[in-house]
Protein backbone atom coordinates (compact mmCIF):
# COMPACT_ATOMS: atom_id res chain seq x y z
CA UNK A 1 0.00 0.00 0.00
CA UNK A 2 0.90 3.64 -0.24
CA UNK A 3 2.90 5.10 2.54
CA UNK A 4 0.70 8.00 4.00
CA UNK A 5 3.84 10.19 3.36
CA UNK A 6 2.79 9.69 -1.10
CA UNK A 7 -0.74 11.31 0.63
CA UNK A 8 0.03 14.09 2.37
CA UNK A 9 2.93 15.34 -0.18
CA UNK A 10 -0.03 15.14 -2.81
CA UNK A 11 -1.89 17.71 -0.63
CA UNK A 12 1.16 20.16 -0.39
CA UNK A 13 1.94 20.06 -4.09
CA UNK A 14 -2.37 20.33 -4.45
CA UNK A 15 -1.62 23.76 -2.45
CA UNK A 16 1.24 24.99 -3.83
CA UNK A 17 -0.93 24.47 -7.68
CA UNK A 18 -3.64 26.18 -5.86
CA UNK A 19 -1.59 28.93 -4.30
CA UNK A 20 0.16 29.73 -7.73
CA UNK A 21 -3.13 29.90 -9.56
CA UNK A 22 -4.51 32.27 -6.62
CA UNK A 23 -1.93 34.59 -7.07
CA UNK A 24 -1.79 34.73 -10.88
CA UNK A 25 -5.80 35.21 -10.72
CA UNK A 26 -4.94 37.87 -8.36
CA UNK A 27 -1.91 39.53 -10.98
CA UNK A 28 -4.51 39.54 -13.95
CA UNK A 29 -7.68 39.71 -12.63
CA UNK A 30 -10.60 37.29 -11.91
CA UNK A 31 -12.18 38.42 -15.26
CA UNK A 32 -9.37 36.89 -17.38
CA UNK A 33 -8.11 34.34 -14.87
CA UNK A 34 -10.79 33.14 -12.16
CA UNK A 35 -9.72 32.04 -8.92
CA UNK A 36 -9.74 28.61 -7.54
CA UNK A 37 -12.17 29.30 -4.61
CA UNK A 38 -14.46 30.88 -6.93
CA UNK A 39 -14.41 27.96 -9.32
CA UNK A 40 -14.87 25.38 -6.71
CA UNK A 41 -18.28 27.65 -5.86
CA UNK A 42 -19.30 27.45 -9.09
CA UNK A 43 -18.36 23.67 -9.58
CA UNK A 44 -20.34 23.14 -6.55
CA UNK A 45 -23.48 24.99 -6.97
CA UNK A 46 -23.54 23.72 -10.72
CA UNK A 47 -23.25 19.91 -9.60
CA UNK A 48 -26.03 20.64 -6.68
CA UNK A 49 -28.47 22.51 -9.23
CA UNK A 50 -27.44 18.77 -11.94
CA UNK A 51 -25.66 20.77 -14.63
CA UNK A 52 -23.38 19.93 -14.59
CA UNK A 53 -24.36 16.30 -13.67
CA UNK A 54 -26.46 16.47 -17.10
CA UNK A 55 -23.79 18.06 -19.04
CA UNK A 56 -21.20 15.61 -17.90
CA UNK A 57 -23.40 12.66 -18.33
CA UNK A 58 -23.80 13.38 -21.95
CA UNK A 59 -19.95 13.85 -22.84
CA UNK A 60 -19.33 10.49 -20.39
CA UNK A 61 -22.03 8.75 -22.46
CA UNK A 62 -20.24 9.82 -25.82
CA UNK A 63 -16.87 9.10 -24.63
CA UNK A 64 -18.20 5.61 -23.47
CA UNK A 65 -20.31 4.54 -26.37
CA UNK A 66 -17.50 6.24 -28.66
CA UNK A 67 -14.54 4.06 -26.54
CA UNK A 68 -16.37 0.82 -27.02
CA UNK A 69 -17.59 1.41 -30.74
CA UNK A 70 -13.83 2.13 -31.32
CA UNK A 71 -11.94 -0.74 -29.43
CA UNK A 72 -14.09 -3.41 -29.45
CA UNK A 73 -13.02 -3.96 -32.94
CA UNK A 74 -9.82 -2.63 -32.63
CA UNK A 75 -9.44 -5.92 -29.75
CA UNK A 76 -10.95 -8.55 -32.10
CA UNK A 77 -9.16 -7.35 -35.47
CA UNK A 78 -5.41 -8.25 -34.32
CA UNK A 79 -7.15 -12.09 -32.92
CA UNK A 80 -8.42 -12.54 -36.36
CA UNK A 81 -5.31 -11.67 -37.98
CA UNK A 82 -3.03 -13.52 -35.49
CA UNK A 83 -2.94 -16.21 -38.32
CA UNK A 84 -2.41 -14.30 -40.81
CA UNK A 85 0.83 -12.29 -40.46
CA UNK A 86 0.43 -11.05 -44.41
CA UNK A 87 -2.97 -9.49 -43.50
CA UNK A 88 -1.40 -7.72 -40.61
CA UNK A 89 1.86 -6.37 -42.41
CA UNK A 90 -0.59 -5.17 -45.83
CA UNK A 91 -2.52 -3.23 -43.20
CA UNK A 92 0.31 -1.90 -41.36
CA UNK A 93 0.93 1.34 -43.33
CA UNK A 94 -2.59 2.29 -42.87
CA UNK A 95 -2.88 2.00 -39.76
CA UNK A 96 -0.05 3.70 -38.89
CA UNK A 97 -1.55 6.55 -40.88
CA UNK A 98 -4.93 6.26 -38.91
CA UNK A 99 -2.56 6.05 -35.61
CA UNK A 100 -0.60 9.38 -36.64
CA UNK A 101 -3.43 11.28 -38.34
CA UNK A 102 -4.67 14.16 -36.19
CA UNK A 103 -8.17 12.81 -35.77
CA UNK A 104 -9.25 15.67 -33.99
CA UNK A 105 -9.55 17.69 -37.22
CA UNK A 106 -12.04 15.35 -38.62
CA UNK A 107 -14.65 16.44 -35.94
CA UNK A 108 -15.73 19.56 -38.62
CA UNK A 109 -16.47 16.51 -41.05
CA UNK A 110 -17.89 14.26 -38.91
CA UNK A 111 -20.29 17.44 -37.68
CA UNK A 112 -20.70 17.47 -41.28
CA UNK A 113 -21.86 13.70 -41.94
CA UNK A 114 -23.22 12.87 -38.82
CA UNK A 115 -24.81 16.19 -37.24
CA UNK A 116 -24.45 17.55 -34.25
CA UNK A 117 -25.97 15.19 -32.22
CA UNK A 118 -24.31 12.49 -30.26
CA UNK A 119 -23.49 10.45 -33.37
CA UNK A 120 -20.76 13.08 -34.57
CA UNK A 121 -18.74 12.85 -30.84
CA UNK A 122 -18.86 8.86 -31.06
CA UNK A 123 -17.23 9.21 -34.60
CA UNK A 124 -14.75 11.22 -33.27
CA UNK A 125 -14.47 9.33 -30.20
CA UNK A 126 -14.23 5.62 -31.58
CA UNK A 127 -12.02 6.87 -34.39
CA UNK A 128 -9.44 8.26 -31.63
CA UNK A 129 -9.71 4.76 -29.59
CA UNK A 130 -9.32 2.15 -32.11
CA UNK A 131 -6.07 2.80 -33.27
CA UNK A 132 -4.77 3.04 -29.78
CA UNK A 133 -6.27 -0.13 -28.55
CA UNK A 134 -5.32 -1.84 -31.82
CA UNK A 135 -1.50 -1.16 -31.36
CA UNK A 136 -1.49 -2.56 -28.21
CA UNK A 137 -3.81 -5.13 -28.59
CA UNK A 138 -1.40 -6.28 -31.48
CA UNK A 139 1.66 -5.92 -29.45
CA UNK A 140 0.02 -7.94 -26.85
CA UNK A 141 -0.67 -10.71 -29.60
CA UNK A 142 3.26 -10.67 -30.82
CA UNK A 143 4.52 -10.63 -27.20
CA UNK A 144 3.00 -14.04 -27.20
CA UNK A 145 5.75 -16.67 -25.94
CA UNK A 146 5.31 -19.53 -28.99
CA UNK A 147 6.70 -22.34 -25.91
CA UNK A 148 3.27 -21.80 -24.74
CA UNK A 149 1.05 -22.35 -27.88
CA UNK A 150 3.41 -25.32 -28.71
CA UNK A 151 2.74 -26.71 -25.24
CA UNK A 152 -0.82 -26.17 -25.32
CA UNK A 153 -1.01 -27.54 -28.97
CA UNK A 154 0.81 -30.73 -27.69
CA UNK A 155 -1.27 -30.76 -24.55
CA UNK A 156 -4.37 -31.16 -27.44
CA UNK A 157 -5.76 -27.60 -27.31
CA UNK A 158 -7.30 -26.73 -30.71
CA UNK A 159 -7.10 -23.08 -32.29
CA UNK A 160 -10.38 -21.73 -30.21
CA UNK A 161 -8.65 -23.05 -27.35
CA UNK A 162 -5.53 -21.42 -28.35
CA UNK A 163 -7.04 -18.21 -28.63
CA UNK A 164 -8.99 -18.78 -25.70
CA UNK A 165 -7.25 -19.99 -23.11
CA UNK A 166 -3.43 -19.01 -24.14
CA UNK A 167 -3.65 -15.76 -26.51
CA UNK A 168 -5.96 -13.74 -24.54
CA UNK A 169 -5.24 -14.39 -21.60
CA UNK A 170 -1.91 -12.97 -22.86
CA UNK A 171 -3.04 -10.34 -24.46
CA UNK A 172 -5.22 -8.71 -21.28
CA UNK A 173 -2.11 -6.49 -19.96
CA UNK A 174 -1.54 -5.18 -23.00
CA UNK A 175 -5.31 -4.25 -24.00
CA UNK A 176 -5.98 -2.46 -20.79
CA UNK A 177 -3.01 -0.84 -21.53
CA UNK A 178 -4.53 0.50 -24.30
CA UNK A 179 -7.50 1.34 -22.91
CA UNK A 180 -5.60 3.01 -20.06
CA UNK A 181 -3.93 5.60 -22.37
CA UNK A 182 -7.23 5.95 -24.66
CA UNK A 183 -9.27 6.67 -21.79
CA UNK A 184 -8.14 10.80 -21.35
CA UNK A 185 -8.01 10.85 -24.75
CA UNK A 186 -11.55 9.45 -25.38
CA UNK A 187 -13.06 11.92 -22.91
CA UNK A 188 -11.16 14.71 -24.45
CA UNK A 189 -12.55 13.60 -28.31
CA UNK A 190 -15.95 13.99 -27.32
CA UNK A 191 -14.96 17.64 -25.32
CA UNK A 192 -13.61 18.85 -28.49
CA UNK A 193 -15.95 17.95 -30.46
CA UNK A 194 -18.69 19.31 -28.46
CA UNK A 195 -16.73 23.06 -28.58
CA UNK A 196 -17.12 22.85 -32.42
CA UNK A 197 -20.35 22.24 -32.27
CA UNK A 198 -22.62 21.33 -30.08
CA UNK A 199 -25.92 21.97 -27.57
CA UNK A 200 -24.70 19.82 -24.07
CA UNK A 201 -22.13 18.23 -22.63
CA UNK A 202 -18.43 19.76 -20.88
CA UNK A 203 -17.46 20.85 -24.08
CA UNK A 204 -20.30 22.95 -24.83
CA UNK A 205 -20.21 24.38 -21.14
CA UNK A 206 -16.86 25.70 -22.05
CA UNK A 207 -18.04 27.13 -25.22
CA UNK A 208 -20.50 29.13 -23.79
CA UNK A 209 -18.75 30.28 -20.81
CA UNK A 210 -15.60 30.95 -22.71
CA UNK A 211 -18.39 33.24 -25.15
CA UNK A 212 -19.91 35.05 -21.98
CA UNK A 213 -16.25 35.66 -20.48
CA UNK A 214 -17.65 33.73 -17.80
CA UNK A 215 -13.72 31.91 -17.34
CA UNK A 216 -15.37 30.84 -13.54
CA UNK A 217 -17.42 28.00 -15.90
CA UNK A 218 -14.62 27.28 -18.40
CA UNK A 219 -12.52 26.30 -15.02
CA UNK A 220 -15.70 24.09 -13.45
CA UNK A 221 -16.18 22.28 -16.29
CA UNK A 222 -12.83 21.28 -17.16
CA UNK A 223 -12.42 20.65 -13.62
CA UNK A 224 -15.25 17.93 -14.33
CA UNK A 225 -13.47 16.66 -16.90
CA UNK A 226 -10.59 16.13 -15.12
CA UNK A 227 -12.47 14.58 -11.94
CA UNK A 228 -14.33 12.24 -14.88
CA UNK A 229 -10.97 11.20 -16.27
CA UNK A 230 -9.55 10.19 -12.91
CA UNK A 231 -13.05 8.40 -11.87
CA UNK A 232 -12.42 6.37 -15.45
CA UNK A 233 -8.83 5.51 -14.44
CA UNK A 234 -9.68 4.38 -11.09
CA UNK A 235 -12.35 1.95 -12.29
CA UNK A 236 -9.49 0.78 -15.09
CA UNK A 237 -7.33 -0.02 -11.83
CA UNK A 238 -9.80 -2.19 -10.37
CA UNK A 239 -10.16 -3.92 -13.73
CA UNK A 240 -6.74 -4.65 -13.40
CA UNK A 241 -6.06 -5.66 -9.83
CA UNK A 242 -9.46 -8.41 -10.68
CA UNK A 243 -8.09 -9.14 -14.03
CA UNK A 244 -4.21 -9.60 -13.42
CA UNK A 245 -4.31 -11.05 -10.10
CA UNK A 246 -2.04 -13.71 -11.75
CA UNK A 247 0.85 -11.30 -12.02
CA UNK A 248 4.27 -11.42 -9.63
CA UNK A 249 3.46 -8.41 -7.36
CA UNK A 250 7.04 -6.46 -8.31
CA UNK A 251 5.67 -6.18 -12.12
CA UNK A 252 2.33 -5.12 -11.46
CA UNK A 253 3.76 -2.06 -9.41
CA UNK A 254 5.95 -1.41 -11.96
CA UNK A 255 3.07 -0.68 -14.49
CA UNK A 256 0.73 1.01 -11.49
CA UNK A 257 3.42 3.54 -11.41
CA UNK A 258 3.55 4.55 -14.48
CA UNK B 1 11.51 -57.24 -25.51
CA UNK B 2 10.50 -59.41 -28.50
CA UNK B 3 7.32 -57.18 -28.92
CA UNK B 4 7.63 -54.65 -32.02
CA UNK B 5 8.90 -51.24 -30.82
CA UNK B 6 6.39 -48.22 -30.00
CA UNK B 7 8.67 -45.79 -31.69
CA UNK B 8 11.58 -46.23 -34.30
CA UNK B 9 13.56 -43.41 -35.46
CA UNK B 10 14.75 -44.30 -38.69
CA UNK B 11 18.44 -42.55 -40.20
CA UNK B 12 16.88 -39.31 -38.95
CA UNK B 13 18.59 -35.91 -40.15
CA UNK B 14 18.52 -32.28 -39.30
CA UNK B 15 19.32 -29.30 -40.32
CA UNK B 16 17.75 -25.50 -40.37
CA UNK B 17 16.61 -24.17 -43.29
CA UNK B 18 18.88 -21.33 -44.66
CA UNK B 19 18.48 -18.20 -44.52
CA UNK B 20 18.38 -15.39 -47.33
CA UNK B 21 22.37 -15.25 -48.46
CA UNK B 22 23.70 -17.51 -46.15
CA UNK B 23 24.81 -20.82 -46.45
CA UNK B 24 22.07 -23.85 -45.47
CA UNK B 25 23.38 -24.83 -41.28
CA UNK B 26 25.49 -27.61 -41.09
CA UNK B 27 23.24 -30.97 -39.88
CA UNK B 28 22.53 -30.98 -36.62
CA UNK B 29 21.80 -34.58 -36.64
CA UNK B 30 22.47 -37.14 -38.99
CA UNK B 31 21.92 -40.58 -39.27
CA UNK B 32 20.45 -41.24 -35.47
CA UNK B 33 18.41 -44.30 -35.52
CA UNK B 34 17.12 -45.99 -32.32
CA UNK B 35 13.77 -47.48 -30.97
CA UNK B 36 12.23 -47.81 -28.19
CA UNK B 37 10.02 -50.14 -26.63
CA UNK B 38 6.61 -50.28 -24.65
CA UNK B 39 6.88 -49.01 -21.30
CA UNK B 40 10.95 -48.38 -21.88
CA UNK B 41 12.42 -46.10 -19.68
CA UNK B 42 14.82 -44.48 -22.27
CA UNK B 43 17.80 -42.17 -21.49
CA UNK B 44 19.77 -40.23 -23.73
CA UNK B 45 23.22 -38.25 -23.02
CA UNK B 46 25.18 -35.93 -24.47
CA UNK B 47 27.14 -32.91 -24.47
CA UNK B 48 25.12 -29.48 -24.76
CA UNK B 49 24.35 -28.00 -27.94
CA UNK B 50 24.35 -31.59 -29.14
CA UNK B 51 20.86 -31.59 -30.74
CA UNK B 52 19.13 -33.59 -27.64
CA UNK B 53 15.83 -30.79 -27.60
CA UNK B 54 15.57 -30.98 -31.26
CA UNK B 55 15.33 -34.31 -31.87
CA UNK B 56 12.65 -33.93 -28.45
CA UNK B 57 11.05 -31.51 -31.12
CA UNK B 58 10.40 -33.57 -34.28
CA UNK B 59 9.52 -36.32 -32.28
CA UNK B 60 6.81 -33.98 -30.43
CA UNK B 61 6.02 -32.97 -34.09
CA UNK B 62 6.81 -29.30 -33.23
CA UNK B 63 9.94 -28.96 -35.55
CA UNK B 64 10.28 -30.94 -39.00
CA UNK B 65 12.57 -33.54 -40.12
CA UNK B 66 15.07 -33.27 -42.86
CA UNK B 67 15.86 -36.68 -43.85
CA UNK B 68 14.77 -40.51 -42.44
CA UNK B 69 11.64 -41.08 -40.78
CA UNK B 70 9.81 -41.27 -37.22
CA UNK B 71 7.84 -44.35 -37.00
CA UNK B 72 5.32 -44.28 -33.89
CA UNK B 73 2.85 -47.50 -33.26
CA UNK B 74 3.67 -48.45 -37.45
CA UNK B 75 2.59 -45.28 -38.21
CA UNK B 76 5.16 -43.10 -40.21
CA UNK B 77 4.59 -39.45 -39.02
CA UNK B 78 4.74 -37.39 -41.61
CA UNK B 79 6.65 -34.03 -40.47
CA UNK B 80 8.61 -33.02 -43.31
CA UNK B 81 6.29 -30.38 -44.03
CA UNK B 82 5.90 -27.60 -41.48
CA UNK B 83 1.61 -27.40 -41.68
CA UNK B 84 1.29 -30.98 -41.57
CA UNK B 85 2.97 -31.56 -38.21
CA UNK B 86 0.67 -32.57 -35.51
CA UNK B 87 2.35 -31.77 -32.27
CA UNK B 88 1.91 -34.22 -29.87
CA UNK B 89 0.51 -36.30 -32.24
CA UNK B 90 -2.78 -36.60 -31.36
CA UNK B 91 -2.25 -36.23 -27.30
CA UNK B 92 -0.46 -39.41 -28.13
CA UNK B 93 3.15 -38.09 -26.67
CA UNK B 94 3.41 -35.97 -23.87
CA UNK B 95 6.56 -33.50 -23.81
CA UNK B 96 7.77 -31.93 -20.71
CA UNK B 97 10.03 -29.18 -21.68
CA UNK B 98 13.20 -27.56 -20.25
CA UNK B 99 10.83 -24.48 -18.97
CA UNK B 100 8.33 -25.22 -17.22
CA UNK B 101 5.83 -23.51 -19.69
CA UNK B 102 3.43 -23.23 -17.30
CA UNK B 103 0.42 -20.63 -18.01
CA UNK B 104 0.89 -17.76 -15.23
CA UNK B 105 -2.81 -16.96 -15.30
CA UNK B 106 -3.40 -20.18 -13.99
CA UNK B 107 -3.33 -21.40 -10.32
CA UNK B 108 -0.97 -24.38 -9.59
CA UNK B 109 -4.20 -26.79 -10.20
CA UNK B 110 -5.94 -25.25 -12.97
CA UNK B 111 -2.54 -25.69 -14.40
CA UNK B 112 -2.46 -29.03 -14.04
CA UNK B 113 -6.10 -29.90 -15.14
CA UNK B 114 -5.62 -27.77 -18.31
CA UNK B 115 -4.88 -30.72 -20.64
CA UNK B 116 -7.59 -32.49 -19.23
CA UNK B 117 -9.85 -29.62 -20.03
CA UNK B 118 -9.09 -28.84 -23.40
CA UNK B 119 -9.17 -32.44 -24.46
CA UNK B 120 -12.98 -32.29 -23.04
CA UNK B 121 -12.27 -34.88 -20.28
CA UNK B 122 -12.92 -33.24 -17.21
CA UNK B 123 -14.72 -34.99 -15.07
CA UNK B 124 -14.61 -36.42 -11.43
CA UNK B 125 -12.62 -38.95 -12.39
CA UNK B 126 -9.82 -37.32 -14.11
CA UNK B 127 -9.87 -34.73 -11.55
CA UNK B 128 -9.34 -37.07 -8.61
CA UNK B 129 -6.57 -38.65 -10.54
CA UNK B 130 -5.16 -35.06 -10.77
CA UNK B 131 -5.78 -33.95 -6.96
CA UNK B 132 -3.80 -37.64 -6.48
CA UNK B 133 -1.04 -36.29 -8.55
CA UNK B 134 -0.94 -33.13 -6.83
CA UNK B 135 -0.47 -35.09 -3.42
CA UNK B 136 2.35 -37.65 -4.55
CA UNK B 137 4.39 -35.09 -5.44
CA UNK B 138 4.02 -32.71 -2.67
CA UNK B 139 2.21 -29.65 -3.77
CA UNK B 140 -0.82 -30.37 -1.70
CA UNK B 141 -1.60 -26.96 -0.39
CA UNK B 142 -0.03 -24.80 -3.39
CA UNK B 143 -3.39 -25.56 -5.67
CA UNK B 144 -4.45 -22.14 -5.67
CA UNK B 145 -1.06 -20.48 -5.94
CA UNK B 146 -0.05 -19.08 -9.27
CA UNK B 147 2.60 -20.26 -10.82
CA UNK B 148 5.44 -17.01 -9.69
CA UNK B 149 4.47 -17.74 -6.36
CA UNK B 150 5.88 -21.18 -6.47
CA UNK B 151 9.66 -21.88 -6.15
CA UNK B 152 11.55 -23.90 -9.44
CA UNK B 153 11.70 -26.95 -7.87
CA UNK B 154 7.95 -26.63 -7.42
CA UNK B 155 6.99 -25.31 -10.79
CA UNK B 156 9.00 -28.71 -12.26
CA UNK B 157 6.87 -30.98 -10.00
CA UNK B 158 3.70 -28.91 -11.51
CA UNK B 159 4.91 -29.24 -15.21
CA UNK B 160 5.53 -32.97 -14.49
CA UNK B 161 2.09 -33.80 -13.37
CA UNK B 162 0.17 -31.76 -15.64
CA UNK B 163 1.76 -34.10 -18.21
CA UNK B 164 0.99 -37.43 -16.73
CA UNK B 165 -2.35 -36.17 -15.70
CA UNK B 166 -3.40 -36.78 -19.14
CA UNK B 167 -1.87 -39.58 -19.56
CA UNK B 168 -0.43 -39.92 -22.94
CA UNK B 169 1.21 -43.21 -23.77
CA UNK B 170 4.63 -41.68 -24.29
CA UNK B 171 5.85 -39.12 -22.45
CA UNK B 172 9.47 -37.00 -23.78
CA UNK B 173 11.01 -35.09 -21.41
CA UNK B 174 13.74 -32.47 -21.87
CA UNK B 175 16.62 -31.71 -19.34
CA UNK B 176 13.34 -31.41 -16.89
CA UNK B 177 15.48 -31.09 -13.80
CA UNK B 178 18.17 -28.73 -15.37
CA UNK B 179 17.50 -26.01 -13.53
CA UNK B 180 17.17 -26.96 -9.90
CA UNK B 181 19.57 -27.50 -7.15
CA UNK B 182 20.80 -31.31 -6.32
CA UNK B 183 18.50 -31.48 -3.55
CA UNK B 184 15.57 -31.07 -5.08
CA UNK B 185 16.79 -32.58 -8.15
CA UNK B 186 17.39 -35.99 -6.66
CA UNK B 187 13.68 -35.69 -4.61
CA UNK B 188 12.02 -34.83 -8.28
CA UNK B 189 13.69 -37.82 -9.56
CA UNK B 190 12.86 -40.11 -7.33
CA UNK B 191 9.50 -38.79 -7.13
CA UNK B 192 9.68 -39.35 -10.94
CA UNK B 193 10.70 -42.87 -10.45
CA UNK B 194 7.79 -44.09 -8.29
CA UNK B 195 5.00 -42.05 -10.58
CA UNK B 196 6.44 -44.17 -13.02
CA UNK B 197 6.65 -47.54 -11.16
CA UNK B 198 3.00 -46.91 -10.31
CA UNK B 199 2.04 -46.77 -14.42
CA UNK B 200 4.54 -47.90 -16.68
CA UNK B 201 4.77 -45.24 -19.26
CA UNK B 202 7.28 -45.04 -22.48
CA UNK B 203 9.70 -42.16 -21.08
CA UNK B 204 12.23 -40.71 -22.96
CA UNK B 205 14.13 -39.02 -21.02
CA UNK B 206 17.05 -36.65 -22.31
CA UNK B 207 20.05 -35.67 -19.87
CA UNK B 208 23.87 -34.21 -19.41
CA UNK B 209 24.39 -35.69 -16.65
CA UNK B 210 25.45 -39.21 -16.78
CA UNK B 211 23.96 -40.42 -12.98
CA UNK B 212 20.91 -38.89 -14.06
CA UNK B 213 20.59 -41.11 -17.31
CA UNK B 214 22.00 -44.04 -14.94
CA UNK B 215 19.44 -43.41 -11.80
CA UNK B 216 16.58 -43.43 -13.79
CA UNK B 217 17.24 -45.38 -17.43
CA UNK B 218 16.52 -49.20 -18.43
CA UNK B 219 19.14 -48.32 -21.42
CA UNK B 220 21.34 -45.62 -22.16
CA UNK B 221 22.11 -44.34 -25.42
CA UNK B 222 24.86 -41.72 -26.12
CA UNK B 223 24.70 -38.91 -28.77
CA UNK B 224 27.98 -38.04 -30.73
CA UNK B 225 28.78 -34.19 -31.01
CA UNK B 226 27.43 -32.22 -34.57
CA UNK B 227 26.08 -33.87 -36.47
CA UNK B 228 24.57 -36.30 -33.33
CA UNK B 229 24.08 -40.14 -33.78
CA UNK B 230 24.65 -42.34 -31.82
CA UNK B 231 27.73 -42.97 -30.51
CA UNK B 232 26.87 -45.73 -27.88
CA UNK B 233 24.32 -47.73 -25.98
CA UNK B 234 24.47 -49.21 -22.54
CA UNK B 235 21.90 -51.48 -21.09
CA UNK B 236 21.93 -50.18 -17.12
CA UNK B 237 21.45 -53.73 -14.89
CA UNK B 238 20.81 -51.88 -11.82
CA UNK B 239 17.34 -53.63 -10.52
CA UNK B 240 14.64 -51.97 -9.37
CA UNK B 241 13.44 -50.20 -7.03
CA UNK B 242 16.25 -47.63 -7.46
CA UNK B 243 17.21 -45.19 -4.53
CA UNK B 244 18.46 -42.66 -6.44
CA UNK B 245 20.40 -40.77 -3.45
CA UNK B 246 22.65 -43.58 -3.18
CA UNK B 247 23.03 -44.79 -7.23
CA UNK B 248 26.35 -44.07 -7.20
CA UNK B 249 27.13 -46.81 -4.44
CA UNK B 250 25.36 -49.79 -6.05
CA UNK B 251 27.01 -52.24 -7.94
CA UNK B 252 27.56 -51.77 -11.38
CA UNK B 253 27.32 -47.88 -11.46
CA UNK B 254 30.95 -46.96 -11.39
CA UNK B 255 31.29 -49.09 -14.76
CA UNK B 256 28.09 -48.22 -16.52
CA UNK B 257 29.25 -44.87 -15.50
CA UNK B 258 33.17 -44.95 -16.78
CA UNK B 259 31.82 -46.59 -19.98
CA UNK B 260 29.10 -43.52 -20.60
CA UNK B 261 32.36 -41.11 -19.76
CA UNK B 262 34.14 -42.48 -22.04
CA UNK B 263 31.78 -42.80 -25.24
CA UNK B 264 30.68 -38.69 -24.76
CA UNK B 265 34.59 -37.25 -24.54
Amino acid sequence: MMRWRTYTDRLIVLAVILAAWQVGSFLVGPYWLSSPGAVAARFCAQIWNGELIRHGGYTVEEALIGTLVGGVPAVLLPFLLRRHPVMVAILDPFMVGGYGAPKLAFAPLFILWFGIGIESKIALVAGVVFFIVYFNALSGVRALDPRLVQMAQIAGAGERHVARHVVLPAAVPHILAGFRIAVPYAIGGAIIAELISSNRGLGYLVQTGAMNFDTTSVFSAILAATLIVHAANWLLNAAERTLLRWRPPAQAMLDAEN
Amino acid sequence: MGEAPLLEIKELGKRFAARQGREPSPWVIQGLSFAVQPGEFLTIVGPSGAGKSTLLNMIAQIDTVSEGEIVFNGEALASRDARALRPGCGRRIGYVTQDDNLLPWRTTFDNVLFPIEVQGRLDAETRAHAEMLVGAVGLAGFERYYPHELSGGMRKRAALIRTLAYDPPVILMDEPFAAVDAQTRAQLQADLLRLWSLKRKTIIFVTHDITEAIALGDRALVLSRQPARIAAEHAIPIPRPRKVEDIFAVEGFATVYERIRAAIQ
